[in-house]
């Protein structure tokens, strides 16, 4: 019996979804949630956005009119819509001005410059000597900076705004530098030589301290025996045989290939003892302290002296005078502390001095760097400007947004005011892309930078970002749907939203924080759509709310049915009949009803709703992605396109899928629990729609089904071959009537504009260069290749139509995820936080218990389910929006708008 | 050693064998030379040198500039790439390094031993040597007096110590001895380093061995051509002739009774390597000569290397190349300096 009462059961309580409105969300939210409570500057806003299509629509209609004020007024609105209007400008700046004039440019960051002189190496370029004398001048610093380091001390940043400076200043800067550079070579170069001075000193002291004591014959056992008296210390009676010494220091790495070399060299005529100093001596270049041995070779005969000497020589070896008696070495040492402490005194005052000149360093150096650094930036701009025929003035050529124009015209004028010529900006008229520019504030760029890790837009394509701000966190929140979850999560938002603007969270370095915190409003977006999903889910931490009062009695169940006590015993299992009069009240105001949680068919119910829910949202999100396509084909003029592609597109995607919707909400509206056994399923109505067949088993769904399921295919397979052939076709047929009235009616016009557009460069003074990057000749009308266009279109064709089933099946990772988040918690509630409630009757054990049991629920809460899964749901959410949603009418082969500014310069 | 190197190979040399393949990467493209082609000064050269991967090495150079630093500064740059290579590798790469830098440790002893007989103080020749053949006792080669001497006092713990069983004479030192005796521990060198490859076996051996054949029978050909006029005998001669490469045994003896540049052309002609490359060789006026024609053989062969996988080769041809690299920017940049008279 147990079957078909969850069949029943089933079928009843998935009425109470429509109601609650779920699916339906999906569209109305856009409106409704749209954040300009949290940041008032958005300039989307929702009425707009509806408009603006008609907007659009207006403006291609008035087309006859100047296009100029139409596209302006097309670019004022809604800039988040699609890019904002860029257009190429040409500056003349007066070769006086230029400077000012780029500087300026650079403080406001309004222009990409597009560089004129493509085809000139890096070193033929006008200003290479500017460049050059700026990167000498930052080799100064760079020393200059490396001498402050290195004396311990850091360079603060500079404050306030430093323009770049006037190029004179460069001239006083340089000397300024070079003075102050090279008197702290001087310095330095000083302390340095007292520095080796001194360890000189240390080390002869050190070799004369260390006394040698008389070598021991034994070291060298292979020494002539008979020899070994010679070896008495020195000034013992040997007056006759002449035991001369060297005495020195090396480093003690180098030590035991001496000693090898040495006694390989001499056979033997020498004896040499090493020791290590017991002092560490501060190297004079490095600065580190190190030991170094010192050695005394006692010898006889002159040649080996020689050689001796020149083997420590290749060792770099220090050798020192050393006295053959003991008195002279005691007078010797103290002479040499004698000198080594005088030289200690005046490197201090040498230390002295060299504080103070790192101190002026400090003080001057970092508002030169940046000065300097804007002043490279402004030459190697300028480099990129050509040289008018009258050399009166730079050309620059740049895009700029068509908003910023009058902003540019009066930076340029108020900064060449001096020169007495004024710069002119206008506009060139120029067949390349322009590039994209998409204004962004603190709440829509991280939307932005979703859509653009994806592809920069085309200029003037449909921006996906928009919707993104809304589809993206509430299929995120599908997929995540807990109230407790989310709710975490948009706490965590809302703490750093608060927190914005306090220097320490803007500041921080480290990359894990700067990626959350540069997405913290989507992260405040997903989380409330989690929570609304939560609710929904009627999911907080796994377990169910009961805010309202459930749709089902148990108790109309038990009065009516009898269960007798011995009933309930044999039965572990009871069913819920919605038939039976009063134990089905009527749909849970909002979400699941809460009684499922305790059904043991709950999993089944909940996987039907949430696979046929990510079938709707799915079919819908790719649907919007269609009909956004419309806008690019109407807003780019390629009407056919409208006809001949996005038509066959929407009816064959509504035709399949848009029907399977329907078929599933039509069901969801039918009350099927009387005749639950009997009713319809859907799997078998699709999949018998395509081929064109009827099982008798399975009941239609409403009156005609299956002469409107014949006509649904058959008009979605018709659409394929217009999908396929018509743009194709339509091209070709139009460049062919174009290339026959082409001699008789087209060609002069363009040659006249040509003839128009040359002579207009000849005044300007182009050279070839600016005229060929000016007007690249655009091939895309003259080359019409038939196949290459079929090819495309084919690829086209197949990637649509396959996609459609592919991509449908791809939305059920909605279904996946938010199953599988669900079970994860759900496991976690049960194996930590229920046998930890569990524990005891006893309240004191339970207490003591709970704290840590509830410390690993709530970590293991935050890393798996809410980093781990948040993650993962976040990847899947970006593949539906990449894949799924964008490539319905999403290019993103256009490049940014890098403006010239100053900004990296500063920093 | 096992044949199969895909198989365990990148375990113990697959980062440096990527290393050297970036490296190699880097090295002037086409478009650099005609871009260096176009240069005017020195300094020219130093900014068109930044746009490529030898960056700003020489940023930290005082003015003026001269053809010298520049050399020696992409020396340093190709040392330090060296060494780190070494530094970093397992045997039997190691040792394949060792062998590599063993022809220019020769060099350096070579040039010292030289200048200790002109009596040129040792600094002035340091500067001169290469720093890849530096070893620490280098600077000690001038205490030596004859070859043996040499060995036991100085060379004994270098790598270069197996090379001098040849050559220990108890000979002075002049200058042809000098040079009879660099000929003959490269002979031995070349000998051992082709040894060594072929023991490897694999693709190593594979790739290096062609190359180290060229290489000797390269040393063969200017050796006879530089005994021309000399009062080297034929006999002593065939002793300096390296036995590893293509000529060897006939083509060697022949060589050995050539007497003139016509004579050595005609025994080439047996080889079919070695036919074209005599053929290219201009005759007197212009053309190329015998040297430029080897240089190009030589940086073909080692482009080729790179070609396959899993050997050492690469780490070989990117010096070589590289070298060859730097000669080209010291010819191009020695062209701006006023020649004095």
């Amino acid at each position: 019996m147990g079957a078909p009462a969850f069949q029943r059961t089933l079928t009843l309580a998935v009425l109470s979804t429509p109601s609650s409105g779920a699916p339906s969300a999906h569209h109305s939210t856009p409106q409704r949630t749209l954040p300009c409570g949290i940041q008032g500057s958005l300039e989307l806003r929702g009425p707009l956005h509806l408009l603006s299509p008609v907007l659009s629509l207006l403006g291609l209609a008035k087309s006859h009119l100047p296009k100029e004020e139409v596209k302006v007024q097309r670019g004022t609105m809604g800039s988040m819509f699609r890019s904002e209007e860029v257009v190429l400008v040409q500056l003349f700046l007066p070769t006086s001005a230029a400077y000012t004039c780029v500087s300026q440019l650079g403080e406001l960051g309004l222009v990409e410059f597009r560089d004129l002189n493509a085809s000139v190496s890096a070193f033929q370029r006008r200003f290479v000597g500017d460049v050059r004398r700026c990167e000498e001048l930052e080799k100064t610093f760079l020393f200059l900076q490396e001498e402050v380091r290195r004396a311990g001390q850091v360079l603060s940043r500079p404050e306030g705004r430093l323009p770049a400076p006037p190029p004179r200043d460069l001239l006083r800067i340089q000397e300024e530098t070079d003075r102050l550079a090279q008197e702290l070579r001087d310095v330095r170069g000083n302390q340095q030589s007292l520095q080796v001075q001194l360890h000189q000193l240390r080390l002869h002291a050190a070799v004369l301290g260390q006394g040698h004591s008389p070598p021991l014959a034994a070291a060298h056992a292979d020494g002539p025996s008979e020899r070994i008296p010679l070896l008495q210390p020195p000034g013992g009676p040997h007056q006759d045989l002449r035991v001369n010494f060297v005495a020195g220091a090396v480093e003690p790495s180098k030590a035991a290939a001496l000693e090898r070399l040495l006694w390989r060299a001499c056979r033997g005529f020498l004896i040499a003892s090493f020791r290590e100093t017991e002092q560490q001596l501060e190297d004079p270049v490095t600065g580190e302290p190190s030991t170094w041995m010192t050695f005394l070779i006692s010898y006889w005969g002159e040649q080996i002296g020689q050689k001796i000497r020149k083997i420590t020589d290749c060792f770099h070896c220090h050798i020192f005078p050393y006295a053959e008696h003991e008195e002279g070495r005691l007078a010797a040492l103290q002479q040499v502390q004698q000198q080594s402490h005088e030289l200690q005194e005046v490197l201090g005052e040498t230390e002295r001095f060299l504080s103070q000149v790192l101190a002026r360093v400090q003080q001057l150096l970092p508002p030169w760097q940046v000065q300097i650094r804007k002043m490279k930036a402004v030459y190697l701009a300028l480099n990129q400007c050509s040289v008018s025929a009258t050399h009166k003035c730079l050309i620059a050529e740049g895009w700029c947004a068509a908003r910023d124009l009058p902003t540019l015209q009066q930076a340029l004028q108020d900064s060449s005011s001096e020169a007495g010529v004024s710069a002119v900006v206008h506009r060139i008229p120029c067949r390349d892309m322009p590039p994209t520019l998409i204004r962004t504030n603190c709440f829509t760029a991280s939307f932005q930078g979703i859509v653009d890790a994806y592809g920069v837009g085309r200029y003037q394509e449909v921006n996906p970002a928009p919707y993104t701000i809304i589809t993206f966190p509430f299929l995120f929140a599908v997929m995540f749907g807990d109230v407790g979850h989310g709710l975490l999560m948009f706490l965590f938002a809302l703490a750093m939203v608060l927190t914005e603007n306090q220097p320490a969270v803007k500041s921080a370095q480290n990359e894990i924080w700067q990626t959350f915190f540069s997405g913290r409003y989507l992260l405040l977006l997903m989380g409330l759509f989690s929570v609304y999903t939560g609710f929904i889910y009627n999911e907080c931490f796994s377990r169910a709310t009961a805010i309202f009062s459930s749709g089902w009695s148990v108790a109309a169940m038990a009065t009516q049915s009898d269960w007798s006590d011995a009933f309930l015993a044999q039965h572990p299992l009871l069913a819920l009949d919605p038939n039976v009069s009063g134990v089905f009240l009527g749909p849970y105001p909002f979400g699941i009803d809460p009684i499922w949680s305790l059904a043991v068919n709950h999993l089944s119910f909940l996987n039907s709703f949430k696979m046929k829910m990510s079938v709707i949202l799915g079919v819908t999100h790719m649907t919007f992605g269609v009909v956004l396509g419309v806008f690019n084909h109407v807003h780019f003029g390629q009407w056919h396109r409208l006809l001949l592609e996005t038509l066959p597109e929407l009816v064959f995607l509504l035709g399949l899928f848009g029907y399977l919707v329907f078929l599933i909400v039509y069901k969801w509206l039918q009350d099927y629990a009387a005749r639950a056994a009997s009713a319809p399923s859907i799997l078998i109505h699709f999949i018998n729609m395509f081929l064109f067949s009827h099982s008798p088993t399975n009941q239609p769904l409403f009156h005609g089904q299956e002469a409107v399921q014949s006509a649904l295919v058959i008009l979605a397979l018709v659409m394929v071959p217009v999908l396929l052939l018509g743009t194709p076709l339509f091209l070709h047929w139009r460049h062919r009537s174009r290339s026959q009235r082409g001699p008789a009616g087209r060609q002069p016009d363009e040659d006249k504009s040509g003839i128009l557009d040359s002579s207009d460069a000849s005044v300007a003074g182009w050279g070839p260069d600016e005229e060929k990057a000016g007007c690249p000749e655009d091939g895309e009308e003259a080359e019409f290749v038939l196949s290459e266009v079929l090819m495309h279109q084919a690829i086209h064709t197949i990637e649509f139509c396959l996609g459609c089933i592919s991509n449908t099946a791809s939305y059920l990772r909605l279904w996946a995820l938010s199953l599988a988040h669900a079970q994860l918690s759900e496991v976690l509630w049960a194996m930590v936080m229920r046998s930890g409630l569990g524990l005891g009757r006893k309240l004191g054990v339970a207490a003591v218990a709970l704290v840590p049991i509830f410390a690993a629920f709530a970590v293991l809460t935050v890393a798996i389910l809410l980093v781990m899964e948040g993650l993962s749901a976040f990847l899947h959410a970006l593949r539906l929006h990449w894949v799924e949603f964008q490539n319905k009418f999403y290019s993103g082969t256009g490049y940014k708008l890098s403006p010239f500014t100053f900004a990296s310069e500063e920093g | 050693m096992l044949e199969g190197a895909e198989f365990y190979f990148n375990v113990d040399h697959g980062y440096l064998e990527g290393l050297v393949r970036g490296c190699k990467a880097s090295l002037l493209t086409q478009q650099d030379y005609i871009n260096l082609v176009q240069c005017e000064t020195l300094e020219d050269v130093k900014i068109h040198l930044q746009t490529t991967d030898y960056g700003n090495f020489l940023a930290n150079q005082t003015n003026p500039l001269t053809v010298s630093k520049i050399d020696t500064e992409m020396r340093k740059k190709l040392c330090r790439e060296f060494e780190y290579f070494r530094n970093h590798s397992l045997e039997p790469l190691s040792t394949f390094f060792t062998y590599m830098t063993c022809s220019y440790m020769i060099d350096n002893v070579i040039l010292l031993m030289n200048g200790a007989l002109q009596k040129k103080s040792v600094k002035e020749i340091l500067v001169k040597c290469h720093p890849l053949g530096r070893f620490t006792e280098m600077e000690a080669v001038n205490i030596a007096e004859t070859p043996s001497d040499l060995f036991n006092a100085v060379l004994v713990e270098t790598p270069l110590a197996p090379f001098f069983q040849d050559c220990m004479s108890e000979n002075t030192l002049d200058e042809l001895n000098i040079e009879l005796l660099r000929n003959k521990l490269y002979k031995s060198y070349l000998e051992a380093f082709y040894k060594f490859c072929k023991n490897h076996g694999d693709v190593t051996a594979e790739i290096m061995c062609p190359i180290l054949e060229f290489e000797a029978d390269r040393r063969a050909f200017i050796i006879t051509l530089n005994s021309f006029g000399t009062e080297l005998s034929k006999d002593d001669r065939e002793t300096l002739y390296p036995t590893c490469g293509k000529l060897y045994p006939e083509g060697l003896r022949l060589l050995a009774q050539a007497e003139d540049f016509d004579q050595m052309r005609r025994v080439a002609d047996h080889y079919g390597v070695y036919k074209p490359l005599f053929e290219a060789v201009g005759d007197g006026s212009g053309g190329k000569t015998l040297e430029d024609v080897f240089y190009e053989r030589e940086v073909q062969m080692n482009v080729l290397a790179f070609n396959r996988q899993f050997h050492y080769g690469v780490f070989y041809a990117y010096t070589k190349l590289k070298e060859q690299e730097m000669r080209n920017i010291v010819y191009r940049s020695s062209s701006f300096e006023v020649p004095i008279l």
